[in-house]
């Protein structure tokens, strides 16, 4: 059902922006996020393929820090790999690794994560010693880039070598993006080549202007998180 | 210059059926898409396209390849555009640059006949005598100098740059730089290849390789789809690769876009410069080298003259020979410079055509049609000696001189890693003799002069990047031991004329007695010649200078051009614009989740680091007033801030107490959950970095806040720290997390309340310095009772993406209450009542938390602290200057400014920090560092305000309002 993102108290750092697209709102979390914008589920499908930009914000993600951190998740169920890679989890969440002392979880495209929940659930400041939350969803925003021309847009903004064969999928970049720090996940939504960026909520709008100006180039242009849904769900060819 | 278009397949780049109409100087002229601005005129019969920097001469087309000045013009604000480079467009405009009046009749060609008045580093020895005589010069030599005219207005275009990775980069497009990518693709690298030019191929899109004009045509058709076909190969045309950096990273210019590349492996293909015949009037239009010619017809169609004459010591001059007649030009003589016959096909062809050849010869002098405008007739003379001719010689009419004597490698990036190159006097040319590790070199840039040995060169090189680029390759190729170096230079080409006008620098009008007179003051290395003459500083950056200027200072000098040696060769390659360098601008601004409210509210808002804040609410012209009105809310009613941009770090674990004990200067080992304490940190000399507080919000867990500009430092600070002390504490960063406002003023807890149900807001249940989590409609929230203000105060802590929706709230619970938003301004004259300071303002890089009356926040039981040893020590050596809080002695005065002196007897005892007109009090108040001695209350002191009067202060012990602060703890 289509919602308003101010009739809600938890709203995307860009909502604004979105709104300004023509966005259809849907909540999710308790936030308002972009179903899909002016040109529809179908266009937006299509231009995803190129290049499309959405925001992901709205869903849910969170992070654990400290020098038990790695293992209290391990002890929570939750599958970690190699430094700097993202490992996909039962529950369709991802959790990249971004420190022997520190985790992110990244929910699934629904918005939600039955991982976070068991281990939000488990966690408290005595019981996890050593184990503490980072709150992800308030200090960072949540983008998706898709499309063959990702990497390519990418590399006018950021200094690490993004391309496919280089940048696997899963495999994780904290860097710099238009100057600001970012982490920077690989993570292709069926064939279509995609990246989530993840980075200071305060830049949001800096960061949304600064990723639109360096897809013009392309056609790139911002989506809705529908036609991100139905990359993810392609499994043919791109 | 007589000229027409030649019929296809000459014109390779145009596209006869769009004809594109443009202007220069005035005049319309129309060409074809794919035309350059000088192929274009040169097709309208347009020779001449600017004037000389110096001598104001004509000048014309020289190399048709972007490499010397002759052809800089200007279009609109863009001064400097290289004609024979630059395509043309539907209307645009374009002027001559170094003209006074027009192209045509430039009255500054004056100078031309002044040139004996102005020999070589004349302007060294001018201009200063007598004294005061430089205010006149410098009005007209700023209006001589400089090449065209730069706008100061002019707008920002769009710029920006882009990374590139790639296993080896190669730098030219030619046949060597096919071939290389070609085999480095080939071993499975993914290759960049690099070509300045619209067109892939070099020299096998122009010149002549046999006798029926064929291999070229081949060999491009052959190589380049296989380039363009291939995956693991992208190519950039229209692209200079323009340095050469460590690591293999080089800036590629495309357009209005710099490339950074960083590559594994480097192959430079980028070919050699041709040289120039240095004669009397070799400046002239119409004065040209082989391959600009033959540029000129392969690439646009366009007969560069109707009668020519080539001077040539190698093949390529017989090619381009053929060529002209071949374009239907009347080649009137072949001048060989070789004193015997030049053997080879090419030259048996044009033998065979009729073409007179007059052996051991040069062109002695071209001779000038009426202005300089275009050559008439060229002299050719036998050379007698080394740099000298006839005095008989053989006049023949013609309106086109084509040179072809020799090359000199571009070897710009290879000198930019380090490679160096040593004088062949075998081959008379520059050879390469050691290369830096990873990086290959290709083609006639290496000696390879024969196109099949070019090829093979240039696969080598290919093979060789992929290897070290970390491919697997096959076994290394061969290649032949001739690769065809003897015979294409000739060893001086240079036939100084007694009248002079023999240029050996195109750019800065130098003539071969110029270099000699450099080297006869005393500049006789090379070095030393080049700034003393300005040889090779002007913008085609000694390309076709270098070789001639270096071989006259040997002669001259008596030493071998190898012990002569070349000058240095520094990025850039190529004329760059600042918009380049520059690329597109990103500066990152934060906004708070509030940021739009402001806005809505009228707010000016102002930066603060990366962060826009509020300064003030309502237009610019009510400033003062909105800031007093935003002042007196807070203190009558009630007031809301956003202060989202101060810092926030979480500290957990065990020992979060035991850490804050050590990074700060107060005690919180034993202070109770609930309760929030003032934060003051110093570096390990005592100095202040920032303050803030710190809410205990379990036994394992402090909130810790922290200044908007000092956060990301303090946070870097602890982390450091406790790399140290491994204590177990976890720190995070949570700035951006946290929303934040301060509802302050005596109605704060009546808005509150009508909105926060979960907390008991009662002054019991929650005083001054307690901090509660609570919900406020809604929205959770860390409330801690602090009065930066002064007034009972809540400072509400919320998640960011729920910011809006709080803000929201608490205006409408503040409505009834008259509650108004304030800025930063108004807080700041608000706190400054309060006596309290501000990080960065009312401190320096050297306050100490003695001098800044901090010693309150020091905990002195604590056994340790960042500091504490160095305040210690400062303690016991007593400090020289403190922090007072001032009155004015005269109302009236005028407020000193922040940063105006404290003097006393003449010497500077310490400066203002932070000066107010307080409307609750009725006075100006401030803050200001004075001399110990000055620093007891009722001290008076001097301020020197501007224009250096001295005002009277009076130390006044702050807070200056509310002294008891009854008000924040109500």
């Amino acid at each position: 059902m289509a919602v308003q993102p101010a009739t809600l108290n938890r709203r995307s750092f860009v909502y604004r922006e979105l709104a300004a697209l023509g966005a259809t709102f849907r909540e999710v979390n308790g936030c308002a996020v972009a179903a899909t914008l002016a040109a529809g589920r179908a266009a937006e499908i299509a231009a995803a393929r190129d290049l499309g930009l959405a925001d992901l914000s709205g869903l849910r993600r969170g992070g654990y820090k400290g020098w038990t951190a790695l293992d209290w998740l391990r002890g929570q169920g939750v599958a970690i790999g190699e430094n700097n890679m993202t490992l996909k989890q039962g529950d369709g969440s991802r959790v990249a690794r971004l420190a022997d002392s520190e985790a992110m979880i990244l929910g699934d495209l629904a918005g939600g994560s039955a991982l976070l929940d068991r281990v939000e659930a488990g966690w408290s400041i005595t019981g996890a010693l050593g184990a503490y939350p980072v709150p992800r969803p308030e200090t960072n925003f949540w983008f998706a880039i898709a499309g063959r021309h990702s990497d390519t847009m990418l590399a006018k903004i950021c200094g690490v070598d993004l391309r496919p064969h280089r940048f696997p999928d899963g495999a994780v970049a904290q860097t710099s993006v238009a100057r600001m720090s970012a982490i920077i996940i690989r993570h292709d939504l069926g064939a279509t080549l995609g990246y989530d960026m993840i980075a200071d909520s305060a830049a949001a709008s800096y960061m949304w202007t600064s990723l639109q100006d360096a897809m013009d180039e392309f056609g790139g242009r911002p989506v809705g998180l529908d036609a991100i849904v139905a990359l993810a769900a392609e499994t043919g060819p791109a | 210059m007589m000229a027409s278009r030649l019929p296809a397949p000459a014109g390779v780049l145009i596209d006869r059926s769009k004809p594109i109409t443009f202007n220069f100087c005035g005049q319309d002229y129309t060409g074809f898409q794919g035309d350059t601005i000088a192929s274009a005129l040169a097709a309208n019969g347009v020779g001449m396209l600017s004037r000389s920097f110096k001598y104001h001469r004509p000048r014309g087309l020289m190399t048709a390849a972007g490499q010397d000045a002759n052809t800089l013009v200007q279009i609109g604000d863009e001064p400097n555009v290289l004609a024979d480079l630059r395509a043309i467009e539907a209307g645009l405009a374009i002027t001559a640059q170094n003209v006074f009046g027009s192209l045509a009749n430039d009255y500054a060609n004056v100078l031309d006949g002044l040139g004996r008045f102005l020999p070589v580093g004349f302007y060294y020895k001018t201009f200063f005598r007598p004294k005061g005589a430089w205010r006149y010069w410098e009005k007209l030599i700023r209006a001589l100098a400089g090449l065209g005219k730069v706008d100061v207005g002019a707008h920002h275009g769009y710029y920006d740059k882009q990374y590139l990775f790639c296993d080896v980069a190669v730098v030219g497009g030619g046949a060597a730089g096919l071939a290389a990518a070609q085999a480095a693709a080939a071993a499975g690298a993914d290759v960049i290849l690099i070509e300045e030019n619209v067109r892939l191929g070099g020299a096998l899109n122009y010149a002549r390789f046999d006798v029926e004009g064929r291999r070229g045509r081949g060999l491009r058709a052959d190589l380049v789809p296989r380039i363009e076909a291939d995956q693991n190969i992208r190519v950039l045309t229209g692209a200079f690769a323009n340095g050469w950096f460590a690591d293999h990273w080089i800036p590629v210019i495309q357009g209005n876009r710099m490339y950074k590349l960083r590559a594994g492996a480097v192959v430079i293909a980028s070919g050699s410069y041709e040289q120039p015949l240095v004669f009397r009037n070799n400046d002239l239009p119409g004065v040209m080298f082989s391959s600009a010619a033959q540029r000129l017809i392969k690439l646009y169609g366009v007969k560069p003259g109707t009668r020519a004459v080539v001077a040539t010591a190698n093949a390529d001059g017989y090619g381009a020979a053929l060529d002209l007649l071949d374009a239907g030009v009347d080649v009137a003589c072949i001048a060989d410079l070789r004193p015997q016959r030049g053997d080879g096909p090419l030259a048996d062809a044009v033998r065979d055509r009729g073409v007179p050849i007059v052996q051991g010869a040069t062109v002695s002098e071209a001779i000038p049609q009426k202005g300089n405008l275009g050559i008439e007739a060229a002299r050719v003379a036998k050379i007698t000696g080394q740099g000298t001719t006839a005095d008989v010689d053989d006049r023949f009419g013609c309106d086109l001189i084509v040179t072809a004597v020799g090359y000199n490698p571009t070897a710009n990036l290879i000198h930019h890693a380090g490679g160096t190159f040593v004088y062949n006097d075998d081959t008379a040319m520059f050879e390469l003799t050691a290369l830096p590790q990873g990086m290959q070199a290709a083609g006639s840039v290496n000696g390879s002069f024969d196109i099949d040995a070019v090829i093979e060169d240039g696969g080598k090189g290919g093979w060789s990047a992929a290897r070290n680029a970390g491919c697997k390759v096959g076994p290394m190729p061969t290649v032949r031991n001739d690769r065809g170096a003897f015979g294409v230079n000739h060893p001086w080409p240079i036939f100084p004329h007694p009248k002079g006008r023999d240029f050996i620098d195109f750019d800065e009008d130098l003539q071969v007695h110029d270099i000699l007179d450099a080297i006869a003051e005393g500049y006789d290395d090379v070095e030393l010649m080049k700034r003393f003459s300005t040889c090779g500083m002007g913008p085609s950056q000694g390309r076709h200078s270098s070789l001639n200027s270096v071989r006259l200072t040997a002669r001259a000098t008596g030493r071998s051009v190898t012990d002569t040696g070349t000058t240095t060769s520094r990025p850039p390659y190529a004329a760059e614009t600042f918009g380049v360098l520059a690329g597109r601008s990103f500066e990152p601004e934060r906004k708070t989740a509030m940021h739009h409210r402001h806005l809505e509210l009228g707010a000016r808002m102002m930066p603060a680091g990366q962060w826009w804040r509020p300064e003030y609410y309502g237009p610019p012209e009510r400033r003062s007033l909105s800031i007093r009105e935003e002042a007196a809310v807070v203190r009558e009613a009630v007031g809301i801030i956003d202060v989202s941009t101060l810092g926030g770090l979480e500290v957990c674990g065990p020992d979060a107490a035991e850490f804050l004990n050590r990074v700060y200067t107060f005690a919180y080992a034993k202070q109770p959950v609930g309760r929030a304490r003032y934060l003051l940190m110093t570096d390990q000399h005592g100095v202040i970095i920032d303050d803030g507080v710190a809410c205990r919000l379990h036994d394992h867990h402090f909130y810790v806040t922290a200044t908007t500009s000092g956060v990301g430092g303090v946070y870097q600070h602890m982390l450091f720290w406790n790399a140290q002390w491994r204590l177990q504490v976890n720190i995070t960063n949570a700035t951006a997390s946290w929303c934040g406002v301060n509802l302050a003023g005596p109605k704060a807890r009546d808005v509150l309340a009508a909105v926060c149900t979960d907390v008991d807001l009662s002054s019991a249940a929650f005083p001054y310095m307690a901090v509660r989590e609570g919900t406020i409609a809604g929205v959770p929230a860390r409330i801690i009772r602090i009065g930066f203000v002064g007034e009972l105060g809540y400072e509400i802590h919320a998640p960011a993406s729920q910011g809006e929706a709080l803000w929201d709230a608490l205006m409408v619970a503040g409505e009834p209450h008259g509650i108004r938003p304030f800025g930063i301004e108004a807080q700041r004259l608000l706190r400054l009542e309060k006596g309290h300071i501000i990080i960065g303002q009312d401190t320096d890089g050297l306050t100490n938390a003695i001098e800044a009356e901090m010693a309150w926040a020091i905990s002195r039981n604590k056994p340790y602290f960042v500091g504490k040893r160095a305040l210690a020590i400062q303690e016991k050596n007593g400090i020289k200057r403190k922090l007072v809080g001032f009155t004015l002695g005269n109302p009236a005065d005028p407020a000193p400014k922040e940063s105006h002196l404290v003097i006393r007897d003449g010497e500077i005892t310490g400066r203002t920090t932070s000066v107010n007109y307080s409307y609750a009090l009725g006075r100006t108040i401030g803050l200001a560092y004075v001399a110990t001695d000055q620093a007891e209350p009722g001290t008076a002191f001097q301020i020197r305000i501007e224009k250096g009067r001295m005002i009277d202060a009076v130390v006044t012990k702050p807070p200056f309002y509310d002294p008891d602060g009854r008000r924040q703890e109500l």
